[in-house]
C-alpha cells in the first residue's frame, strides 16, 4: 500500500507549506545568535565526581555513573522558554531579546545556542582563551565572567588528570606512549576517542512504542535470575530513565507557572499544551506526532548529557514517527502544514547546540555543527518502498530552515524509489544550494552485508554524522575513531620511514631509499608496509583509549536506547550491541592515488611515452623538496605531473589511475578488517574528510601529483580538483570502485553551477547523472549547487550570507563559518555546468 | 617585592607588544611569580595546585622550570628532570605566540613545528590560562 497519501502526491514539493510567524521569528533569532558556553552539565558533573570520589577508584561502575546523570537530570534549569541570546555587533557580543514559542520545552544546554562542555573529555583545551574566546576571530562563543571563574577555579582543575587521554597515558607502556607521540604530531592520524566515542544512532522506537515506564518494566523483569554484575547493569538503566522522567515533569511544571503568569490566552494555551504533553510523554507511549517528537528530543537531550554533542543522529524518522503521523492525519487533528511547523520547531531544537571547538582547532578543522544526521527514504528491512509523507515534509522542512544541523540525508533505492522522489532529492539540493546528501541503497546494503550483517540489518541502515552508514538503532560504531593521513603513509615510503613535518627522526619501518627500487612494485611494498604500520598504530591506540572509557565511562543512556544491552544486559561500551565496530575515515585518497600513478609512469615508465623522458626517484624528491619553486626544470615537471593527458589521473576512467585507487581502497579495507576492536568489533573503512583535507593538507609537503606544499587535499572520495573536466567520467571513476571495501561511508563532493537558464532542463539532468551514478554502483554524491560568484561574494561580504549553506565533506556548514583555506577548497572545487556535464572552472 | 615586579611588569609588556626575546621566558614567569603576591585575586590561580613545568629551547640556551605547590610558585633558571609537562620551543618569539597569540599564530608553530609539547597537556591549558589572567588583569588583552 502506498505511504503517498493524495494530497502530498499533488505536490511532491510541498509548496504550499511555508514557515509560521512563531517559527520564522524563533528561526531569525537563531542565525542571529553566538554560541555561548553552558557550564551547567561540567558544574554538576563535576560536583558528583568530588563528592563521590569517582576517579579515586579502579573502575567506575555503571551505576555510578547513572546516579550521576539522574542526579543532573533532576536539578538541571528547566528551561520551557528562552529570552535572550547575544548576537554579534561591532563591539562585540551583545544580548537581544527572543520571543520563543516553541512547542518543544527543554534543551540541551540551558542557553538558547549553548556549546556544552564535557570536561571528562575534551572541554579544557578551551582553558587559554577563556578571556578571550567572546572575542577571537573564528566563530566567538560568549561566555560570563563569573563562568569564567568557576571553569578556572571550581571545574577544571579537577579534571587535569581524569580524562580520557590522561588516564590512558598513565596506563600505557612505552610503546604505547610512542603511538601518543605520533598523534600529538598531528601529521599522521589523529584518534578521536580521547574526545567522545558519541557517533552513532539510538533506537526511539521502543521508547515511543513503550514509553521509559516501559522499558523500566522491561529492565525489572530482566533482573530476574541474573549475576549481580547484570542485575546492577538494569538498575543503572533505571536510574537514568527515572532521572528523564523528572526532568521532563519538571518542564511541565515550569509550563504550568509560566502559563500562570501568562495573561495573553493564545500563549496560555501553548503552555498549556506544553505542559500536558510533558506530564505524559516520554513516561508513557506517545499518543500522537508531537508526542512522538517531544518523546525523541527530550530523550535526546538526556543522550546528549552523557555523549559529546559530535556525530549523535537520529536515524530514520521518516520511519519510526510515520505511524504516530498517519494516525493524527487519519483522526483528524494534523495537517501537513502543521507537520510541517511542528517538524521546523524540531529542527531548530535539535540544533540548539554546537560543540566546543578551541581556537586553534578552529584554524585547522573550523566551522563543524553537530554533524546530527537525519535520514529519509530508501526501503525498510523487508526490501519495500520506504518513502511515505513524512519524508517529503521532512524534506520541505529542511528546504525552509536551511540549517545547518540537523544534517538531512536521503536514501535512495532504484527502481524500488519512485524517479518522482529523485526528482525532488535533487530539487531540494538545487533550493538549499547543498543538502540533502544523497545515498545508493544498492551500494550501501552491499558494503553493510560485505560485513556480516544480515539483510535485514543492512535495509535499515541510517546515516551517522556525515554519511557513515550504520544499521538504525543496532550498530555502535563509532565511525570517527580514526582519521587516518594516508598522504603520511606515501611521505613515509617516499623518505624510507622518516617524514619530512618531524624531522630526520625514524618513524615508521624502514622500507628502503626507492631511488634504488627497480621496479614499481618495489615502491607499492613499500607504500603498504608503511600503510599497514599506520594501521596498526592507529587501530592500537584506538584499542587503548577504549579500554579507559570501558574502565572510567560506562554509558547506561545510550545503552536504555539501543538493540543489544536491554537484551543481554551488557553496556555498548562492553561490546553490548547487537553490531559492534570502529570506524576509521582515510583523507588523501585521490592525493595519493594520483602521486602513485605519477610515480608508477614518470619514474618507473609504466605506459610511458617513449617520448618523455624518465624522471629519476632522486630528482623527483629533489622537486618535492623545493616545492616545485627550483628552476624551469621543476616547473616543467610540475606541469607534467599535474595534466591528465601526461601523467594518469583518478576521475577519467583512466586504467592505471583506476587500478591504483581500487587497490588502495582493497588494501585499506582488508588491513583495517583484519583487526578487531576492544569491544570484539572490526574496523570499517570510509572515505569523508569533513574540513580535515584541508587541515592535514597545511602540514605536508608537495607531493608527486604536483600538489604543492600546504594545500588542500582532495576531499573524501572525490578526484582531485582540475584535472577532471568530464562529468562523466569522473562519475564512471567513482563508481567503478568497489563499495564492499567502503562500509564506513564515502563523501563524493561536486559543484555545480546553476546559472544555465533552463530550470527544468538543469532538474532533469542532474536527476540523469544521479540515475546514472547510482546505476554504475556509486555509493554516495552530495553537491553545491551555488555559483562561483556568489562563493565569491560571500567570502568578501560574509555578514550578507549568514544562512549559506555548502557540503564540506560529509556534513553541511555554514559558509561562513569555514577557514579562508576551507573555503578556497570548496571554490576550487571542479565546477560542472549542469547543461553540458564540461567542467567550468 | 615591588622593584621586581614593576621592573618585571614592565619588561613582560614590551616582550608581549615588541618582538619577544630570549628574556622572555624570564620575565613572564617572575611577572606571574611576584603577580601572585601583588594582584588581587590572581593567587586564587594556584590555590591547591601541584604543578612542574619545565621550558627549554631545543638547544637549551634557554631553559627554566616553574614548580607550583602549596599556593606557592618557585622558578629555577634551568631545566628540572622531573616534570608534568615539558614544553620545547625554538625561540622566544615561538613560544611567546604559542602561550598567548590569538588564531594563526598557535597553528603556525605547531606547523613550523616551532613547539613540542611532552607530558600532560592540560598543564600547559592552564599556564595558558594564567599567563592570559595575567595580560587581562593587567589590562593588555
Amino acid at each position: 500500500m502506498s505511504q503517498i497519501s493524495a494530497e502530498v502526491s499533488r505536490d511532491l514539493s510541498l509548496k504550499s507549506c511555508e514557515l509560521t510567524e512563531g517559527v520564522k521569528k524563533l528561526r531569525k533569532a537563531y542565525f542571529k545568535a553566538a554560541p555561548e558556553i553552558c557550564i551547567e552539565r561540567a558544574k554538576f558533573v563535576t560536583k558528583f565526581s568530588i563528592e563521590n570520589g569517582l576517579f579515586e577508584r579502579e573502575r567506575i561502575t555503571i551505576l555510578d555513573k547513572a546516579r550521576m546523570y539522574r542526579k543532573v537530570l533532576e536539578n538541571r534549569v528547566s528551561v520551557v522558554r528562552h529570552s535572550a541570546g547575544y548576537k554579534y555587533t561591532r563591539d562585540g557580543l551583545k544580548p537581544f531579546d527572543i520571543v520563543d514559542t516553541s512547542p518543544f520545552a527543554g534543551s540541551t544546554t540551558s542557553k538558547f545556542k549553548g556549546v556544552p562542555l564535557y570536561p571528562e573529555f575534551f572541554a579544557l583545551n578551551l582553558w587559554p582563551e577563556l578571556w578571550t574566546i567572546s572575542k577571537r576571530n573564528s566563530n566567538p562563543y560568549h561566555i560570563h565572567s563569573r563562568e569564567v571563574e568557576v571553569l578556572n577555579l571550581d571545574i577544571f582543575p579537577h579534571w587535569m588528570e581524569k580524562n580520557i587521554l590522561e588516564l590512558t597515558r598513565k596506563r600505557a607502556s612505552r610503546e604505547d606512549q610512542k603511538k601518543i607521540k605520533l598523534v600529538q604530531h598531528l601529521v599522521f592520524f589523529l584518534t578521536s576517542k580521547p574526545e567522545c566515542i558519541s557517533h552513532t544512532i539510538p533506537d526511539f522506537s521502543k521508547v515511543l512504542e513503550f514509553g521509559l515506564q516501559g522499558i523500566i518494566d522491561e529492565a525489572e523483569k530482566n533482573k530476574d535470575g541474573k549475576s549481580s554484575s547484570t542485575i546492577e547493569f538494569y538498575t543503572a538503566i533505571q536510574e537514568v530513565l527515572k532521572g528523564i522522567i523528572v526532568y521532563s515533569r519538571n518542564l511541565a511544571k515550569e509550563a504550568e507557572r509560566l502559563a500562570g503568569l501568562e495573561t495573553e490566552g493564545n500563549l496560555k494555551e501553548q503552555l498549556l499544551a506544553i505542559a500536558e504533553t510533558y506530564r505524559r510523554v516520554p513516561e508513557f507511549p506517545a499518543q500522537n506526532f508531537r508526542e512522538g517528537l517531544t518523546t525523541i528530543w527530550i530523550c535526546w537531550t538526556a543522550i546528549h548529557l552523557e555523549n559529546p554533542n559530535i556525530g549523535l543522529s537520529l536515524g530514520r524518522l521518516d520511519q519510526i514517527l510515520y505511524a504516530l503521523y498517519q494516525k493524527d492525519i487519519n483522526n483528524g487533528n494534523l495537517d501537513i502544514q502543521k507537520a510541517v511547523d511542528l517538524l521546523c520547531h524540531f529542527w531548530l531544537k535539535i540544533g540548539d547546540h554546537v560543540p566546543a571547538i578551541p581556537e586553534a582547532a578552529e584554524q585547522l578543522f573550523g566551522g563543524t555543527g553537530s554533524n546530527q544526521a537525519i535520514t529519509i527514504g530508501g526501503v525498510d528491512r523487508n526490501g519495500t518502498n520506504a518513502v511515505n509523507d513524512l519524508t517529503y515534509i521532512m524534506l520541505r522542512a529542511t528546504e525552509l530552515m536551511k540549517l545547518r544541523d540537523p544534517n538531512l540525508n536521503a536514501r535512495y533505492y532504484q527502481v524500488i524509489n519512485s524517479k518522482d522522489y529523485l526528482k525532488r532529492l535533487c530539487e531540494a539540493n538545487i533550493v538549499t544550494g547543498a543538502t540533502p546528501a544523497l545515498h545508493n541503497d544498492k551500494a550501501v546494503i552491499k558494503a553493510l552485508e560485505a560485513k556480516n550483517e544480515t539483510p535485514k540489518q543492512a535495509r535499515d541502515y541510517g546515516i551517522i554524522g556525515c554519511v557513515e552508514p550504520g544499521s538504525n538503532g543496532r550498530f555502535y560504531g563509532h565511525s570517527a575513531a580514526i582519521l587516518l593521513n594516508l598522504t603520511s603513509a606515501l611521505e613515509l615510503s617516499m623518505f624510507n620511514g622518516t617524514h619530512r613535518h618531524t624531522g630526520e627522526r625514524q618513524i615508521g619501518p624502514e622500507t628502503g631509499d626507492p631511488s634504488t627500487f627497480n621496479t614499481f612494485g618495489e615502491f607499492w611494498n613499500a607504500f603498504e608496509t608503511q600503510t599497514r604500520w599506520l594501521i596498526e598504530q592507529s587501530t592500537a591506540l584506538n584499542n587503548l583509549f577504549g579500554k579507559t572509557h570501558q574502565c572510567f565511562y560506562p554509558t547506561p543512556i545510550l545503552s536504555a536506547f539501543f538493540e543489544g544491552p536491554m537484551q543481554n544486559g551488557k553496556d555498548l561500551i562492553e561490546g553490548g550491541a547487537a553490531i559492534n565496530a570502529s570506524g576509521a575515515t582515510i583523507i588523501g585518497l585521490a592525493d595519493v592515488a594520483d602521486s602513485l600513478s605519477a610515480i608508477q609512469r614518470v619514474v618507473f615508465r609504466e605506459g610511458a611515452d617513449p617520448r618523455e623522458k624518465r624522471v629519476a626517484f632522486a630528482d623527483l624528491i629533489g622537486a618535492l623538496e623545493r616545492n616545485f619553486e627550483g628552476d624551469t626544470n621543476d616547473k616543467a615537471l610540475r606541469l607534467r605531473l599535474s595534466k591528465s593527458e601526461k601523467t594518469p589521473k583518478y576521475g577519467n576512467e583512466d586504467p592505471m589511475a583506476n587500478q591504483n585507487v581500487c587497490r588502495i581502497v582493497e588494501l585499506l579495507d582488508e588491513a583495517f578488517d583484519m583487526i578487531n576492536n576492544y569491544r570484539g568489533g572490526k574496523y570499517r573503512v570510509g572515505y569523508w574528510t569533513m574540513t580535515s583535507h584541508a587541515g592535514f593538507g597545511r602540514l605536508m609537503g608537495a607531493l608527486p601529483n604536483g600538489r604543492k606544499a600546504s594545500e588542500n587535499f582532495s576531499s573524501g572520495i572525490t578526484p582531485v580538483s582540475g584535472v577532471t573536466p568530464d562529468l562523466v567520467k569522473t562519475l564512471g571513476s567513482v563508481a567503478f570502485l568497489p563499495p564492499e571495501c567502503f562500509s564506513n561511508g564515502v563523501a563524493l563532493n561536486l559543484k555545480f553551477n546553476p546559472i544555465d537558464g533552463d530550470d527544468q532542463k538543469m532538474l532533469d539532468n542532474l536527476v540523469a547523472y544521479v540515475e546514472s551514478y547510482f546505476g554504475d554502483g556509486g555509493m554516495e554524491i552530495q553537491f553545491n549547487v551555488i555559483s562561483h560568484d556568489k562563493f565569491i561574494e560571500a567570502v568578501n561580504n560574509p555578514e550578507d550570507y549568514p544562512d549559506l549553506l555548502v557540503r564540506v565533506s560529509g556534513y553541511t556548514a555554514y559558509f561562513k563559518d569555514l577557514t579562508r583555506e576551507m573555503q578556497k577548497e570548496i571554490i576550487d572545487r571542479t565546477e560542472y555546468r549542469l547543461s553540458t556535464g564540461r567542467a567550468s572552472y | 617585592m615591588l622593584r621586581k615586579w614593576l621592573n618585571a611588569n614592565s619588561m613582560l609588556r614590551t616582550e608581549l607588544s615588541g618582538v619577544a626575546t630570549d628574556k622572555f621566558l624570564e620575565f613572564l614567569l617572575y611577572g606571574m611569580d611576584s603577580a601572585f603576591w601583588l594582584l588581587k585575586g590572581y593567587k586564587q590561580n594556584i590555590k591547591n595546585f601541584s604543578g612542574r613545568y619545565v621550558f627549554t629551547t631545543q638547544n637549551n640556551r634557554v631553559a627554566a622550570s616553574a614548580v607550583f605547590k602549596d599556593g606557592d610558585m618557585v622558578v629555577h633558571e634551568k631545566a628540572l628532570n622531573q616534570w608534568d609537562v615539558k614544553v620545547t620551543f625554538k625561540n622566544a618569539q615561538a613560544l611567546r605566540d604559542f602561550l598567548f597569540s590569538g588564531d594563526q599564530d598557535i597553528v603556525d608553530s605547531l606547523l613550523k613545528n616551532e613547539v613540542e609539547v611532552d607530558g600532560n597537556l592540560n598543564y600547559i591549558y592552564k599556564f595558558g590560562f594564567m599567563a592570559r589572567d595575567l595580560e587581562h588583569r593587567l589590562g593588555i588583552v
